[in-house]
């Protein structure tokens, strides 16, 4: 099999590495960043190989429900583990809106300290145990969104933002 | 119900507010009534729907499944019609459809104009930004507390 797709995103905040870290692993942090406008609720979080992070989003009268497996951990530079679309009872499952999106994405969380007090954080996606149609979906969608859709939104939807509020 | 009195908000709540913030709704009907609503999808209107992190949200939201205003509102800590005024921005941009169920008219994602999964992607990129977005703030503040206790 020809090497799987990844996906990338990377952000340089302006803080110590030890500080970014502890963002990731303290669960009330955790709670406080993960999750856009919605109440994140973290049943569980251990931080160790073999570790579970039990997440819960709730999202009106439903919710949404994440469950990652640490694979590695290697403070304060690295974290790897397996991040799975799960039901209530934290059994993995496709998403019913999206079913042949991958189910679990082996996620590469690294940490990088740029110059004094910066932090470099980036994570990288990769389908796991994927059947061929969710490497497929995956695929197709990296694909497209680096032709013209995507690529440029991010940053235009900034500048838009920032035209609304001037 | 709430979805009409959504609409009359909106129409209120611009006359009197700041130009900026109709100026894009104006264009908008301008571009409308020289013919530009029907040809294909409007880049200019995706890229202002997903210009508010609210609106991001709530297509994050959408993601997971269809919901009422009422619904959407709940987790946002927005009003209803607030909400009404983001699902129609949206659904100018074709991004999110509003169900044929009179009394609840749930919103759904719609997956035109983007193709489907790069929609997902985008929903699942857009989460983590806004997320890195709050993770920005809470170093910040973490990082005054400290300076505040050892300085």
């Amino acid at each position: 099999m020809s090497q799987l797709p990844t996906y990338i995103l990377e952000r340089v905040f302006d803080a110590p590495r030890p500080l970014v870290w502890k963002a990731w692993t303290d669960p009330q942090l955790l709670s406080r960043w993960y999750g856009p406008n919605v109440e994140t609720v973290i049943h569980k979080l251990d931080v160790t190989q073999g570790g579970l992070w039990l997440n819960e989003m709730k999202m009106g009268q439903s919710s949404g429900y994440h469950k990652t497996e640490f694979t590695e951990v290697l403070e304060p530079e690295k974290l790897v583990c397996l991040m799975s679309n799960a039901d209530a009872d934290w059994n993995v499952t496709a998403n019913p809106m999206m079913p042949d999106w991958p189910k679990t994405l082996l996620t590469v969380v690294t940490f990088q300290e740029v110059g004094k007090n910066r932090t470099a954080l980036r994570l990288e996606w990769t389908p796991h145990n994927a059947s061929p149609a969710e490497i497929a979906c995956f695929e197709n969608a990296m694909e497209n969104m680096g032709k013209g859709w995507g690529a440029g939104m991010e940053h235009l939807a900034r500048v838009l933002a920032e035209l609304a509020d001037a | 119900m709430s979805g009409d009195a959504g609409e009359g908000t909106v129409r209120g709540e611009c006359r009197p507010r700041g130009v900026d913030k109709c100026a894009n709704q104006y264009n908008h009907k301008v571009m409308e009534q020289i013919g530009y609503k029907n040809s294909g999808p409007d880049l200019d209107a995706i890229f202002l729907a997903l210009a508010d992190p609210t609106r991001r949200a709530i297509l994050t939201r959408l993601a997971a499944g269809e919901a009422s205003v009422k619904e959407l509102a709940a987790p946002f800590k927005i009003s209803q019609p607030a909400v009404s005024k983001h699902l129609k921005i949206l659904g100018r941009a074709g991004l999110v459809e509003r169900g044929v169920d009179k009394s609840r008219r749930p919103a759904r994602l719609n997956p035109e104009p983007m193709a489907e999964a790069v929609q997902w992607l985008e929903a699942f990129k857009a989460f983590w930004s806004s997320s890195f977005d709050q993770l920005d703030e809470l170093l910040l503040s973490m990082k005054d507390g400290e300076e505040g206790k050892t300085g």
